[in-house]
């Protein structure tokens, strides 16, 4: 049983425009993922391409307009989408943890940290306060932060940023979750504090068993980083795969412009920028999303791509890519 | 805390700086704070400035001008107006601060709750407290006392529940902008309940602006308290309250009797000024944008 399984996951923007038109806006279209615990996905797509918002749909955290149409989310075999207010929030923060940007302004300003760890530790698992206190001095030392006791009373902006987000991510494992989503949890820190806070995500991950997704937009840090590699295009993940296997044979074009576009190829002089556009999301194209922008595009493209598995674990959707092995296929072309 | 000395010495080296420091940044507040600490001390220890019984009365000597004996003078019933006005200063306390404090305890919550659920319930909730605010306070303070029945008590409730829009205002407008930010998302993500967000995340946030407006509501509510009793509504007239002591000078201005009726104004006036000295300096302090740059 996987970790977390993502199905099908719609997400649309509903609501009334100015002209009380209902419009809705298909931002997340047929959204599948599987994640195991020990494994660190990686998350990629340019902007706009449903990353953060795949990561809120499974925390339950959308608010209006925002909805989900369609699709399940289970984690270790537990329907999330049909859970309520309540029940969701004993998993939230304490069997799945998010991990945000803009880590100084994730903490709240009015309370000291060693206080927001204890206050986060109580609210899941309770028990004595002195045991939580200790437990937060535990985390702060596992996440590499000097002086545990002395910066426990430390104020939200007496931290750099480094700082804030070591105190997030151990807020963030403070009750042992067994899976952590970390929405760009390096961007804004420069490169030296970035690799000390991925290396230590991979530390931590290894450490406890969790699953891991990390989306961001360098894919650098996937290579480097990540197990399993997801390409997000316009509300769908285009592939998944082990990282190795997606970065050395990518199988769907959109992959392979992708990776093209990387400076380091550019340099290489092997394939130009990424040409073109998104799609509207209010009026998506019948067929394979990447049609507009794609080098390969025939008018069979004008039908809904199939999702194919060409190796174990590595899967794209499609019409072009091919099955190495004989069966296993899910075509129905 | 585990307390040691030279930490305490520290924290009290730097409670002295602070106070420093506020006294230079706003000299208003300063005024303001001694003016209150001087009404404060003649409320708790009355009894040992009064040279006289405030409700007792010397029937030879009914409307006798200031002397030696008397400082403030007598008024119609032979009542010591000097310890009547430091009396006085008991009900300017005891109605302002429970006034303030249920407002407080009605408007923030409110509040709380219609900025962070917004929609119909926001809706609903602010223009209640709209409402409320569409009628003179006066007179609107004035009916629901006379419809209540005439008691202390009564007029406490009635100050306390209209000025709590005031809160409930300050408090959602903070959190209008505050619920949409990071660390109150982060708090959701976090699995906390609502209740949890309302009261460890935005209270705390969001609760600046309307402590710094509970001077200058006390104010208001000594002012309202003062003017209701000068109306003959709610305290009763040889009770010592400077505003029932006004209504009672009054009469006598015009035959001359004038230490009756402007001693406990002159108190009245004072207090007041001092509680709105001390909010608009806390406003000041608070809001950097408001300090005059020296």
């Amino acid at each position: 049983m996987n970790l977390l399984s993502v199905q099908d996951l719609q997400t649309h923007f509903i609501f009334r425009d100015i002209d009380h038109q209902l419009r809705e806006a298909k931002a997340l279209n047929k959204v599948n993922l599987t994640l195991n615990s020990g494994q660190v996905l990686g998350i990629v797509g340019e902007t706009g391409a449903g990353k953060s918002l795949t990561a809120q749909s499974i925390c339950g955290l959308l608010r209006p307009p925002a909805k989900i149409v369609g699709g399940s989310v289970t984690f270790q075999g537990r329907e999330l989408l049909t859970l309520s207010e309540d029940e969701i929030n004993t998993i939230r923060g304490a069997e799945i943890a998010m991990v945000v940007q803009n880590p100084r302004s994730s903490l709240d300003p009015l309370t000291q940290i060693g206080a927001q760890l204890v206050r986060l530790h109580q609210t899941h698992t309770g028990g004595p306060l002195a045991g939580s206190r200790k437990k937060a001095l535990d985390m702060m030392q596992a996440v590499g932060i000097p002086d545990p006791e002395g910066r426990f009373t430390a104020w939200p902006h007496e931290l750099s940023g480094g700082m804030a987000q070591r105190v997030l991510i151990a807020m963030a494992l403070i009750n042992e979750p067994k899976l952590l989503i970390a929405d760009e949890p390096t961007t804004g820190l420069d490169v030296t504090v970035q690799a000390q806070i991925l290396d230590l995500l991979n530390e931590l991950v290894a450490r406890f068993d969790m699953g891991c997704m990390i989306i961001t937009h360098d894919l650098g840090i996937v290579a480097h980083y990540c197990d399993q590699v997801a390409v997000m295009f316009a509300g769908e993940i285009v592939e998944q795969g082990p990282t190795r296997e997606v970065f050395l044979t990518p199988a769907h074009p959109y992959t392979q412009q992708l990776l093209a576009a990387t400076p380091e190829r550019l340099q290489l002089g092997v394939k130009s920028q990424l040409g073109g556009q998104p799609p509207d999301l209010f009026n998506l194209p019948t067929g394979c999303l990447s049609q507009d922008r794609c080098t390969l595009a025939t008018e069979k493209c004008g039908a809904p791509p199939p999702l194919i598995e060409i190796s174990k674990g590595h899967l794209a959707r499609c019409h072009f890519v091919k099955p190495a092995e004989k069966g296993r296929s899910k075509s129905n072309e | 805390m585990t307390g040691r000395s030279p930490s305490n010495l520290w924290t009290m080296a730097r409670l002295g700086n602070r106070i420093r420091g506020i006294s230079r940044l706003s000299p208003t507040a300063t005024a303001g704070v001694i003016i209150i600490l001087l009404f404060g001390v003649l409320a708790l220890f009355s009894d040992m400035f009064m040279p006289h019984d405030p409700v007792s009365s010397f029937t030879d000597r009914i409307l006798q001008p200031p002397s030696a004996q008397h400082w403030f003078g007598t008024d119609g019933n032979g009542m010591d107006v000097f310890s009547r006005v430091i009396y006085g200063a008991k009900f300017g306390f005891g109605i302002a601060i429970p006034a303030v404090i249920i407002a407080v305890l009605i408007g923030v919550p409110v509040g709380l709750i219609a900025g962070y659920r917004g929609g119909l319930l926001d809706e609903v909730l602010m223009r209640i407290f709209d409402g409320l605010r569409v009628f003179p306070s006066i007179i609107l303070a004035l009916a629901v006392v006379a419809a209540t029945g005439q008691s202390l008590l009564n007029v406490v409730l009635v100050l306390g529940f209209l000025d709590s829009p005031v809160f409930a205002r300050l408090v959602r407008s903070e959190v209008l902008a505050l619920r949409s930010s990071i660390f109150v998302e982060s708090a959701i993500a976090a699995g906390n309940p609502t209740w949890r967000i309302l009261f460890l995340h935005l209270l705390p946030n969001s609760i600046q602006g309307a402590m710094a407006q509970t001077a200058v509501r006390a104010a208001w509510a000594v002012r309202i308290s003062a003017t209701l009793a000068f109306l003959g509504v709610g305290i009763q007239a040889p009770t010592p309250e400077w505003g029932a002591m006004i209504r009672q000078g009054a009469e006598f201005m015009v035959s001359g009797q004038w230490w009756v009726a402007i001693f406990p104004g002159i108190a009245l006036i004072l207090l007041v000024f001092g509680l709105n000295l001390f909010g608009d300096g806390i406003q000041d302090i608070l809001d950097p944008r408001r300090r005059v740059s020296k």
